[in-house]
């Protein structure tokens, strides 16, 4: 395998497997903001604001991993 | 009478709205129609290429190049005062549009308030009782009216630059419509960072006091050996803060214009007019979907902000 190859396959599987926690993260995440939210109706607006919080920082981390494959691509 | 008002309310309404679904409807035949053109164009130059081996390099151009998004493209150059470089690059163009469009509607708002709001105000008072009660009041304990002028003010700049950057605009090489923003440029996003850092280290030390704030970073509960692991332990993700703040709005914005461009280039990437038309609709509701990411991105900056300098006010951990 030449550099160049090397360099495309790291970068797929930077995002791929990069993008694998955050999914199952934020999957989990709204699953149990949901259902505390079926269960206390009343505090959904404060549920839901930190529910965007947890997004926010969970979905940080699949950007960090898009942010290694751009580097892989166009800067290595 | 009144059902007389009501009708005519309801027929403008209607009008309004139809008015609203033909300039969608424009808009969205307007980028079909240059994607078709674009698409014919590469056909057209890509002829001599065998039918076998699509053409690979006219693909390619047309394609989304990322490593422009960090170019410094001078527009407009202007003499440099000292070490700084007043040339206008496409990245400051964007910062200009955007203030532009934040002072236009703050005058627009503060000369016709009214007791019984128009839409536009009522959105205004939206944004407004959204970054007070819904971002300031419910994450922050103390110092709610020193720091919303600065959250709500970053959640303003930062939510109509990022719209800002939903409308394609011609600012790509030789006056392509592209998609672009302020905020997918790493230096704006590092400054609006940086702001927050330091606001959030000066808010901490006004009310504590240099030495009891920095003392207070390894709780007082904590058993005596392992204060100072703990206390490194939270020094390094202060520095880490500025990384994620910074380079979460950076990589969303790049990540969703390169996504657009993608989808919108749909008819060169496959070399079919039927899948173009196809996937306009495809096109549209991504698009829809980055005009939420762009409010996403400003709230969570806002939110995260507030909860920074709320915590650096109230060090009880």
């Amino acid at each position: 395998m030449d550099a160049e190859a090397a360099k495309f396959m790291g970068a797929g599987i930077a995002m791929g497997v990069g993008a694998l926690g955050p999914g199952l993260g934020l999957g989990l995440m709204i699953g149990k903001a949901l259902e505390s939210i079926a269960r206390q109706p009343e505090v959904s607006g404060e549920i839901r604001t930190t529910m965007f919080i947890g997004i926010g920082v969970t979905e940080a981390v699949a950007l960090y991993a898009f942010v290694v494959a751009l580097i892989l691509l166009f800067v290595a | 009478m009144t059902t007389g008002i009501q009708q005519n309310r309801c027929r403008r309404s209607i009008a309004r709205r139809s008015l609203t679904a033909a300039a969608l409807a424009l808009l969205l035949v307007a980028l079909l129609a240059g994607n078709l053109a674009r698409l014919a164009a590469a056909s057209e130059s890509a002829e001599p290429t065998p039918v076998g081996e699509p053409a690979a390099g006219e693909t390619k151009e047309e394609q989304f190049d990322v490593a422009k998004e960090f170019e410094r493209e001078v527009l407009v150059a202007l003499p440099s005062v000292g070490p700084v470089d007043l040339s206008i690059t496409k990245g400051v163009a964007y910062l200009l549009i955007t203030l532009g469009v934040i002072c236009v509607g703050a005058f627009a708002v503060n000369r016709g308030v009214k007791m019984q709001p128009g839409r536009f105000q009522v959105m205004m008072e939206a944004i407004y009782s959204l970054t007070r009660d819904g971002i300031v009041g419910s994450v922050m304990k103390s110092g709610q009216e020193t720091w919303f002028p600065y959250i709500g003010s970053a959640f303003v700049f930062i939510l109509v630059s990022n719209l800002v950057g939903l409308i394609p605009l011609p600012f790509a090489e030789g006056h392509q419509l592209s998609f672009y923003s302020a905020t997918a440029n790493l230096n704006v996003a590092i400054m609006l960072a940086l702001c927050t850092f330091l606001f959030t280290h000066y808010a901490g030390i006004r009310k504590n006091g240099l030495a009891r704030y920095l003392v207070n970073w390894a709780p007082a509960s904590a058993p005596t050996v392992l204060k100072p692991p703990i206390w490194a332990i939270h020094a390094i993700s202060e520095i880490f803060r500025l990384v994620s703040l910074s380079v979460r709005l950076f990589a969303n914005m790049v990540a969703g214009h390169a996504i657009l461009a993608v989808f919108f280039a749909m008819a060169v990437v496959f070399q079919s007019f039927l899948a173009s038309v196809v996937l306009q609709g495809g096109s549209t509701l991504i698009y829809l979907f980055e005009v939420f990411v762009a409010f996403i991105q400003a709230f969570i900056f806002a939110i995260l902000s507030a909860v920074y300098i709320g915590g650096a006010l109230d060090q009880d951990h």
